[in-house]
């Protein structure tokens, strides 16, 4: 058995001049101490993303596109399609575990000050993908064109209107016309199963091969150990079949909420009636949704819905340049107003999905 | 001697102004001495008998024999009253409690009041007129009271004193040209109409039903006579057992009635669109349907039912035996929403007054089993119901077949028709080759749904049981390759 | 691949062997939903409940149809002069299905002998309210029906 699989890496390596990757690959370490747990998150999105991938790809087959018939093909697909109903939900489950995962691996990033030189590039392409992911969220979340989905992107697209001089032109974009149509379904649906994974995956790979290259980083406090006493794992076998075993565990959590809690779909979009009460968007918009309603309608002389964008636009641009303003971590030191920072937005975005989940 | 008498009796009778007093009041002393022909009238008339005199209606001064000032203006004289000033004199004294009491009179005195909002009481094609004065129905200079067999508004006389307008199509078409002139006509065939002409006051006749004076539209639905009224109306008499003593006739109907599924409709659902009593038996020409003709007057809805029973063999027979059609099996006040129940052969259906086991024993066998098949349409479709909505509480999709059921109702409706062809063949197209198709059909959907339900649980156990093994396996697959690798 | 460890070989074989049956058996409950998911299903294709109502060729004229829209069944008529319109089936007395009579120009309601004229409007029998009416646009040789304007 050993000689077959040694034959095929032969036959390979003598074209491709494998040696010095394997060999490379081979070597690589990852620390192990106190907080090495997180270092299990990048994996776990990983996977998620795969199978967001695989589920994605399968419901191609039979999911259509058009506003008249986006809603029954997937009523098809949960009744008429063997384990149609287990592929769309653990698409369904997978797209909100996928995007925890990457909350939960971006702050872990944060805190331990992973983004500090020389993986700037890595913190960027990372938080570049964490917005593709609520991308994919909010356009993924259109296609079953029921009735939850269509009012819900009518808020969210609504509200870009708030933004000054270009917020009516990106919404129009975003829904290809004046109103949430047909034309803004297939445009969603191109952007989610087309233009978003095509960048993704260019970011994902470098993301990936700068992970390779750099190696693991370290927190801070424990940079300056001597090297003797560093604890290691080799990444091949040891972390990599832990990864694997973790990823066989969220599988199985997948199929579990799948069974029990079997996606939703509700009834068709009715471009004619008024909006239901008390539409919500997804859990990953909600503190910021909540936000703006506890917003006053006038700040000084600032609309207050706009001030409010404003406001999330700024947080988020200077929570992806941090590597660059955050002068303390380039020299190898905690700043303690990163680490207040960070606990502020965790509690910020807990405090406010709540309080909008319970409205 | 008698004759003599008898003769005196007659010259005296025969004398025009024997009963011409001499009155306090100088207009009519005047006039009737002049023989005009209405203070001979108004010698008849009650207002005359209470002492009112001329001009308590015309003005002027009725104490002064002189023409230039009994009839002066400046004493108010008003002449012949025109337009709505006829009425204004009535209403001076009719709508003055005080005024009717000092006469000695139980009349009531809301009667303009009323007339001011009913449909009489609006603008004639003349200015500044109503339709209706007083006058025009009580009559003038002869007015007698209600109870008073020559008085116009008498029972006996009221629908010639309608029909006076409402019988002229030339007159009619003044004020509305679509509405009948021949209620009056209808009238004198029914019950009602030859009783009255026979002089039996107490029958409906116009006023009974519309009322006197405050008669609207019969779409109002103020209106005594609008459908979800009337049987109210109607039952004043109706479901009187004093009143309706001697006439022979039942008085429950409307009890029964206000039971049945019309008139619950009618009654407490307010749905116009369900019979009154009038949708069977006619209004002006009010008599119930004949025996043979009960199914086409149902079937003026129940058009499908009515249709299939007349060319069923139950028609002939029925005829035949002077069997009421439709009432003989569904009642006719007392209509309850048809069930199974009613088909069939035990005691509780209405086939088995006719067909039993030993009797008529063609159509016992029918009526069996299109119970049978009717019952067994009932329960399947009562089965497919349950299963697919429990399959959809359980989060199954079952839309579709959801949708089939509808199917399975119509065809529940459409037995329930076809019961009156009486043709169990036709019978059992329907409920096998509509219905139970359908529910079978929905009944396999229905235990699909629930199949994958359970296979979904059993699959997810067998994947958990696969995982669980090789996470186990993977783990001491690790601890193994750690104690190789790692430096502890 | 590095050498395997120094334990014993019947131990270090049955493990393998376990690891290679757990895995055969993941593979297995993975790639049989899979691949039954790839399998064309009993019904090929999702029929199109809530826009077509077939095609006009095949839509003889002074005829009508029950189509799905969604939940509800909608009466498709092709009228003799071509013209083709759509209304809510149910009728708006007690739910029955409504039916087209061409003979008599209307379309009817079994149950209580309803009728409603062919602009839906109510005209005869209990029915309080007309028949909704469905958009009806052509598409080539398709006949598309959407909700009322």
């Amino acid at each position: 058995m050993k000689n077959f699989w040694n034959k095929i890496y032969d036959w390979f390596n003598s074209r491709l001049d494998l040696q010095d990757v394997v060999g490379f690959i081979g070597k690589k370490y990852v620390p192990v101490h106190r907080h090495s747990v997180w270092y299990y998150f990048g994996g776990v999105s990983l996977f998620l993303f795969i199978i967001q991938v695989i589920t994605g790809i399968l419901l191609l087959f039979y999911y259509k596109g058009s506003s008249d018939l986006a809603f029954e093909s997937i009523q098809f697909i949960m009744s008429k399609v063997e384990f149609g109903w287990l592929i769309r939900s653990i698409h369904s489950w997978a797209a909100n575990l996928f995007i925890l995962a990457a909350f939960i691996h971006m702050f872990s990033v944060y805190f331990s000050r992973a983004y500090r030189k020389p993986r700037e590039i890595t913190w960027l392409t990372g938080m570049l993908m964490f917005f593709l992911a609520l991308a994919f969220g909010f356009s993924g979340y259109l296609l079953p064109w029921n009735e939850l989905a269509f009012f819900a992107t009518k808020v969210g697209t609504d509200i870009m209107t708030a933004i000054p001089f270009i917020g009516t032109p990106i919404m129009e974009f975003m829904r290809g016309g004046e109103d949430v149509t047909g034309a803004t379904l297939s445009r969603l649906f191109g952007f989610h199963v087309a233009l978003f994974p095509g960048i993704f995956t260019v970011l994902l790979a470098v993301h990936l091969i700068l992970v390779q290259r750099q190696g693991m980083s370290v927190p801070i406090d424990m940079e300056n150990i001597p090297a003797d006493e560093k604890k290691t794992m080799p990444f091949f076998p040891n972390f990599l079949l832990r990864d694997l075993l973790l990823w066989l565990l969220v599988l199985n959590v997948l199929a579990i909420l799948a069974v029990f809690f079997p996606a939703h779909l509700g009834e068709k979009a009715d471009m004619f009636a008024p909006s239901p009460e008390g539409i919500k968007p997804e859990w990953y918009f909600l503190f910021m949704f909540q936000t703006l309603k506890y917003i006053p309608a006038q700040v000084l002389f600032i609309d207050g819905e706009i001030l409010g964008i404003l406001l999330f636009g700024a947080a988020g641009l200077l929570w992806t340049l941090v590597p660059f303003w955050d002068r303390r971590s380039a020299k190898g030191q905690s700043s303690r107003f990163v680490t207040y920072l960070g606990l502020f937005a965790v509690i910020f975005i807990i405090v406010f999905t709540i309080v909008g989940w319970l409205a | 001697m008698k004759t003599f008498i008898t003769m005196i009796s007659i010259f005296i009778l025969f004398q025009p102004n024997l009963f011409a007093q001499e009155t306090k009041d100088q207009c009519y002393n005047c006039h009737s001495a002049l023989g005009d022909k209405v203070s001979t009238g108004f010698q008849n008339d009650i207002h005359f008998q209470k002492g009112i005199s001329c001009a308590a209606c015309h003005g002027g001064n009725s104490r002064s024999d002189d023409m230039s000032v009994s009839m002066s203006k400046s004493s108010g004289f008003k002449g012949i009253p025109k337009g709505n000033q006829k009425s204004e004199s009535c209403i001076v004294c009719h709508s003055n409690s005080d005024m009717m009491s000092k006469y000695g009179s139980k009349l009531v005195t809301n009667q303009n009041e009323l007339l001011s909002r009913s449909v009489h009481g609006k603008s004639s094609i003349k200015s500044n007129e109503n339709i209706i004065q007083c006058i025009d129905c009580h009559s003038v200079h002869g007015i007698l009271p209600k109870t008073h067999r020559r008085s116009s508004v008498n029972p006996i006389n009221i629908p010639k004193t309608c029909s006076k307008c409402h019988g002229s199509a030339v007159f009619m078409r003044l004020y509305n040209p679509s509405l009948p002139v021949d209620q009056n006509e209808k009238y004198l065939t029914s019950q009602h109409g030859i009783l009255n002409k026979r002089g039996d006051s107490k029958v409906a006749e116009c006023a009974s039903c519309h009322g006197s004076h405050d008669i609207l539209s019969a779409s109002d639905v103020r209106s005594k006579v609008h459908p979800v009224n009337l049987p109210h109306t109607c039952s004043k008499c109706h479901s009187d057992a004093k009143y309706m003593k001697g006439y022979k006739i039942p008085t429950n109907q409307f009890e029964r009635f206000a039971k049945s599924v019309h008139g619950k409709a009618l009654l407490e659902k307010k749905d116009a669109s369900a019979p009154a009593c009038n949708s069977c038996h006619g209004n002006h020409g009010a008599i119930p349907p004949g025996i043979e003709s009960i199914s086409k007057v149902c079937g003026s809805c129940h058009a499908l039912n009515a249709e299939l029973f007349s060319v069923s063999p139950h028609k002939k027979i029925f005829d035949e035996q002077k069997i009421p059609e439709c009432e003989s099996c569904h009642g006719n006040h007392y209509i309850e929403t048809a069930t199974n129940k009613l088909l069939g052969v035990s005691s509780e259906a209405v086939c088995s007054k006719c067909h039993t086991e030993n009797k008529n024993v063609k159509g016992y066998k029918v009526a069996r089993t299109m119970r049978y098949l009717i019952d067994s349409l009932d329960s399947a479709s009562k089965y497919a119901d349950s299963l697919i909505n429990s399959a959809e509480q359980r989060g199954m999709e079952v839309s579709d077949a959801k949708f089939k059921l509808r199917d399975a109702n119509q065809a529940k409706l459409e037995a329930k028709t076809m019961v009156h062809s009486f043709d169990e063949e036709k019978f059992k197209e329907v409920v096998e080759g509509k219905g139970l198709a359908v529910t079978n059909f929905v009944i396999v959907e229905g235990k699909a749904a629930f199949d994958n339900y359970f296979f979904r649980r059993y699959g997810l156990v067998i994947f958990i049981l696969i995982i669980t093994f090789l996470s186990i396996v993977l783990y001491l697959y690790i601890k193994k390759l750690d104690k190789k690798y790692l430096k502890t | 691949m590095n050498d395997k460890g120094h334990l014993p070989e019947e131990r270090r074989t049955f493990l393998k062997y376990l690891i290679g049956g757990g895995l055969i058996g993941f593979a297995g409950s993975v790639l049989y939903p899979l691949f039954a998911f790839l399998k064309p299903p009993k019904q090929a294709d999702v029929e199109v409940t809530s826009a077509s109502a077939g095609k006009l060729s095949e839509f003889e004229k002074g005829t009508g149809k029950i189509v799905r829209f969604g939940n509800k069944p909608l009466l498709v008529i092709r009228m003799p002069n071509g013209e083709v319109k759509a209304f809510s089936a149910t009728c708006t007395h007690f739910d029955c299905t409504v039916q087209y009579k061409k003979d008599l120009e209307i379309i009817w309601c079994a149950c209580h002998n309803g009728k409603y004229d062919l602009n839906g409007k109510n005209i005869a029998g209990p029915p309080p309210r007309p028949l909704d009416e469905y958009r009806v646009v052509m598409k080539g040789d398709e006949i598309l029906i959407s909700k009322k304007a």
